[in-house]
């Protein structure tokens, strides 16, 4: 921590600023600690389970379970204001935007090909 | 194209009277044999287009790599539903290798159908069997709203397919392809025309399936057993893009003006499907609004009507079939053993 020296274009992150880490009051230590312990406790299940000699089933975690289960079932999306103006606009407008662009786009190149004046850009033989 | 069907009609009994010990031996072996013979389709003999034919089947170069794909398939879909079906009584293994096989030999006569009515009678014949697949064989319990939304869904798009044929007939006498491509350009000038042209492609839209409509997609393909997600990706969707393929030559002047809308649900569901893939965490579900996005692309070719186009789409069609089903089959790999098909 002492001789750390970072890279000459690089910024030094935030976990390895000295001034940072002697600079934590009690009360995030002592929430840091809870956390730890609570990890420790995580592992030692996981271990535990990994190492049984008699286990024959998957280890599952219930907490990855809940996720999955809270990102694809239930729904939190609700129909506001803002969430239909973005609906509107990522998914009704540009269907216009692009008729308006494609329709002048193309109309022109036909007017261009029935006047003679269109150069075929590639060469391709069909 | 006999020599293809009769052997794949003949795998049925194969299946009910194979040992229990060689059941899964014998079908992958005897579907690989007819996936070596599919492959003397590729053979193009006959400068008129269409080879290999009787009354009522035939191949032509838009056709055949298709349905070489289509035989390619079952023996892969056989091997990868051999670990996950094993512990299942025998009957209903062999019910499920039936499935598979019936599907097979509807889509065979699905592409190589020369009337528009055989061809739509397969593809609806098509749905039965994934239905009954994806339902009876899936592993969560939202199967059954996938298969109601991937059964309403398609019949809901191919019902005015149906109507719009047989005015087709009523109005030209026939319904056969090689005919229908020699026949005059039809005046199309009013609203009951654009609606008739509408319906055409409707049916294949959805299947394709096109940005707009393609709800049923992410459900059928994440429920559906590992071989039922493979034929659905790899040949069912392309059924959308034959179909289409084969209506466009006679929808002509009309398509100009109309296929607008198409195009740009097509093009702008590329973009927005391949966002939505950055926001999933099911892995099954990230490929399956990855075949939209490709079919998407398949859409915007076939729409805008060039040879170019065509080929393009032909050739992302196939693809796209070898890549989704491969994908789908490691995504299995993945889900045997962990048993969760989360990301993380």
């Amino acid at each position: 921590m002492a001789t750390y020296k970072e890279a000459s274009l690089a910024t030094r992150p935030k976990t390895l600023d000295p001034a940072e880490y002697f600079n934590l009051s009690p009360d995030y230590r002592r929430a840091e600690e809870k956390r730890a312990a609570l990890r420790a406790q995580l592992k030692r299940q996981y271990l535990q389970q990994l190492n049984n000699p008699h286990r024959k089933e998957l280890i599952e975690d219930p907490a990855l379970t809940r996720w999955t289960y809270a990102r694809t079932n239930n729904n939190y999306f609700r129909p506001t204001a803002k969430t239909s103006l973005i609906g509107g606009l990522f998914g009704v407008l540009p269907l216009f935007v692009l008729y308006v662009v494609f329709k002048t786009d193309r109309d022109k190149r036909e007017a261009k090909i029935k006047a003679g004046t269109y150069e075929r850009p590639y060469k391709l033989s069909t | 194209m006999l020599k293809v069907l009769i052997p794949t009609i003949m795998l049925f009994p194969t299946i009910w009277l194979a040992s229990p010990k060689w059941l899964w031996t014998t079908t992958t072996a005897h579907s690989l044999l007819i996936a070596s013979i599919s492959l003397m389709w590729l053979k193009w003999t006959s400068e008129a287009g269409w080879t290999s034919s009787n009354m009522y089947l035939a191949t032509d170069p838009l056709s055949t790599p298709l349905l070489v794909l289509t035989c390619w398939l079952l023996p892969l879909m056989i091997l990868a539903s051999q670990n996950h079906i094993s512990p299942e009584p025998i009957s209903r293994q062999r019910s499920y290798i039936t499935l598979l096989a019936s599907l097979q030999t509807f889509l065979i006569m699905a592409f190589g159908a020369t009337e528009i009515i055989m061809f739509y009678i397969m593809f609806e014949a098509t749905l039965i069997p994934t239905l009954i697949i994806i339902t009876r064989w899936g592993n969560q319990t939202e199967r059954l709203n996938a298969g109601t939304y991937f059964l309403f869904y398609t019949l809901a798009g191919s019902l005015p397919l149906l109507v719009a044929l047989l005015l087709l007939q009523q109005s030209t006498g026939t319904l056969s392809m090689l005919v229908l491509q020699y026949s005059q350009p039809l005046q199309l000038n009013s609203w009951g025309h654009m609606i008739w042209w509408a319906g055409c492609l409707i049916a294949f839209l959805v299947k394709m399936p096109l940005y707009g409509v393609h709800l049923w997609l992410p459900k059928a393909h994440v429920e559906a057993p590992v071989a039922g997600s493979m034929v659905l990706a790899a040949v069912l969707l392309k059924l959308g893009g034959y179909g289409m393929m084969r209506m466009m030559v006679m929808l002509d002047p009309l398509s100009k003006e109309l296929a607008y809308p198409f195009i740009i649900l097509a093009l702008w569901g590329i973009i927005m499907t391949g966002l939505i893939c950055l926001r999933q965490t099911d892995l099954k579900s990230l490929i399956a609004y990855s075949s939209v996005s490709h079919m998407g692309l398949v859409t915007g070719g076939i729409v805008i009507q060039t040879p170019w186009g065509f080929s393009g789409a032909i050739i992302l069609m196939i693809a796209h079939g070898l890549v989704s089903s491969a994908l789908f089959c490691l995504a299995n790999t993945a889900y045997e053993r962990t048993h969760s098909r989360t990301m993380m």
